[in-house]
């Protein structure tokens, strides 16, 4: 059963096309990493599938509720993290939890364990003002986590973190194997290694669904999503999301 | 608990952050303390002894310096919000966003009070201007009235300028055209020789300028924040 719907989703700002005609659905703990190069639309459909752009038009479900127009509820199922933190400074790490814990109506007793979980309990007193990029993110990913959605959706979870929180992060991502996830990411390596669907977007199109088992490595991914955005996948491969490459390799 | 105990609740929960926030930092009453101190003191300077009708001159420069610095206050407020994309926080939560509207109006009516209270102070040393004690009651009625409308509309013009890169210089070229009302109602309101001022035409002007700022924002803050 499908948890996320995204049909005929399109973003306009002004004349330029940010997210065109997109459509696809994500089965209930099923998890999928948006492949695109900057500009591609990836933001701008995270945005709009965690309601914080309203789209130009189409339709976003999540379960069978409408987020576009369909009652304030339904945010209670996602979770967001995106490159932004969406903590504040001057509160400490704990009172940025129970803030969100609070406005969720969830106990704030969640906030320990979160804080156990992504390894800053020891600093939950601290201001954010004085974490590290790294520990900012850590938090943030608690803070998405703090109402226990059903799903996930992250922005460059990975961008500039250091080994340490790299391997936090992606041990709860991997710890929370029953949600659904939807990540976009320049990280194909760790994207793919997360997921089980590549969604692979250029120029604000979805120009291709595939699963990730279709790909013998990273390698493989880049080489079929490269040929994509310059139109060298046959009309045959593309309808059968086949993946050899002109040599017939399977890639 | 029931949807409008949540609806409150979160009106309650975002004052309370951004009353929290500031009580820490102090960056937005310190930016608007020391603005309307400037105001009153250039007042003061350039105007001294010259105006013969003091009363006109401590009229003027309260409600100047109150609509500047609550200007400059809602700046820093919302330049916070902006911060690692903070907001975006607060309108995940599962309810009408215009609880958040209203819990940042909350918090902003206090500030600009406080802002109100202070400016008072500042034009009573610096001018050299008693109000007449049994203006008081009324002064601090009006100085209220007035933070909730300039809140009001001053919260939606500033999460509107959030995404702007201009969002320093816009925020004044456009809030304080639209709180001109409030500077001419606070302006007339304060006069002491004005009788019954809570039956005055300026009055029902400042009230029904809140209550159509409130409601404007109420209805249109979910579409200005999501873009």
């Amino acid at each position: 059963m499908s948890i996320v719907s995204v049909a005929g989703v399109s973003k306009r700002f002004g004349a330029h096309v940010g997210v065109s005609d997109v459509s696809f659905r994500l089965a209930d703990g099923e998890r999928a990493v948006i492949v695109g190069a900057n500009g591609a639309g990836k933001t701008t459909l995270i945005r709009m599938l965690a309601s914080l752009s309203r789209p130009t038009s189409g339709e976003i479900e999540i379960g069978s509720e409408s987020l576009v127009n369909g009652r304030a509820g339904v945010r209670s199922r996602i979770g967001v993290l995106t490159h932004e933190t969406m903590l504040y400074e001057d509160l400490t790490a704990r009172e940025n939890l129970r803030l969100h814990a609070r406005l969720h109506n969830v106990e704030e007793s969640v906030c320990e364990e979160l804080l156990e979980t992504v390894g800053l309990a020891a600093r939950g007193s601290e201001r954010v003002a004085g974490f590290s990029h790294g520990m900012g993110k850590r938090v943030a990913l608690a803070r998405a986590l703090v109402h226990d959605p059903d799903v996930l959706l992250l922005d460059e979870p990975y961008t500039g973190l250091d080994r340490s929180s790299l391997d936090r992060i992606e041990a709860v991502l991997e710890d929370l194997d029953d949600r659904t996830v939807l990540a976009a990411t320049h990280d194909l390596e760790r994207g793919v290694r997360l997921a089980d669907r590549i969604l692979f977007m250029n120029d604000g199109q979805l120009i291709e669904d595939a699963s990730a088992d279709q790909f013998s490595s990273v390698e493989a991914a880049l080489n079929r999503y490269e040929r994509l955005c310059r139109g060298q996948v046959t009309r045959a491969e593309a309808a059968g999301g086949g993946c050899e490459n002109k040599n017939g390799n399977e890639e | 608990m029931t949807a409008l105990g949540r609806y409150v609740r979160v009106i309650y929960e975002v004052a309370r952050k951004d009353l929290l926030v500031e009580a820490r930092s102090k960056r937005t009453i310190n930016a608007a303390f020391v603005f309307a101190l400037l105001i009153v003191v250039v007042f003061s300077f350039v105007f001294g002894e010259q105006v013969g009708d003091r009363d006109i001159l401590a009229r003027g420069a309260l409600w100047i310096a109150v609509v500047f610095g609550g200007v400059v206050g809602m700046s820093h407020a919302v330049a916070r919000e902006g911060r690692n994309g903070a907001l975006g926080g607060l309108l995940l939560a599962p309810v009408d966003r215009s609880a958040v509207y209203l819990g940042k109006v909350v918090s902003s009516t206090v500030f600009v009070a406080v802002v109100g209270v202070l400016s008072t102070g500042f034009v009573v040393v610096f001018l050299d201007y008693a109000f007449p004690p049994d203006t008081l009651p009324t002064l601090l009625v009006v100085v209220v009235l007035a933070a909730v409308g300039f809140s009001a509309v001053g919260v939606l013009v500033s999460v509107l300028m959030l995404h702007s890169g201009l969002q320093e210089s816009l925020l004044p070229v456009l809030l304080i055209p639209l709180v001109v009302p409030i500077l001419l109602s606070g302006t007339e309101l304060t006069r002491p020789a004005l009788s019954a001022p809570m039956t005055s035409a300026w009055f029902r002007i400042l009230v029904t300028y809140d209550g159509l700022m409130l409601v404007a924002g109420w209805m249109t803050f979910e579409y200005v924040v999501e873009g």
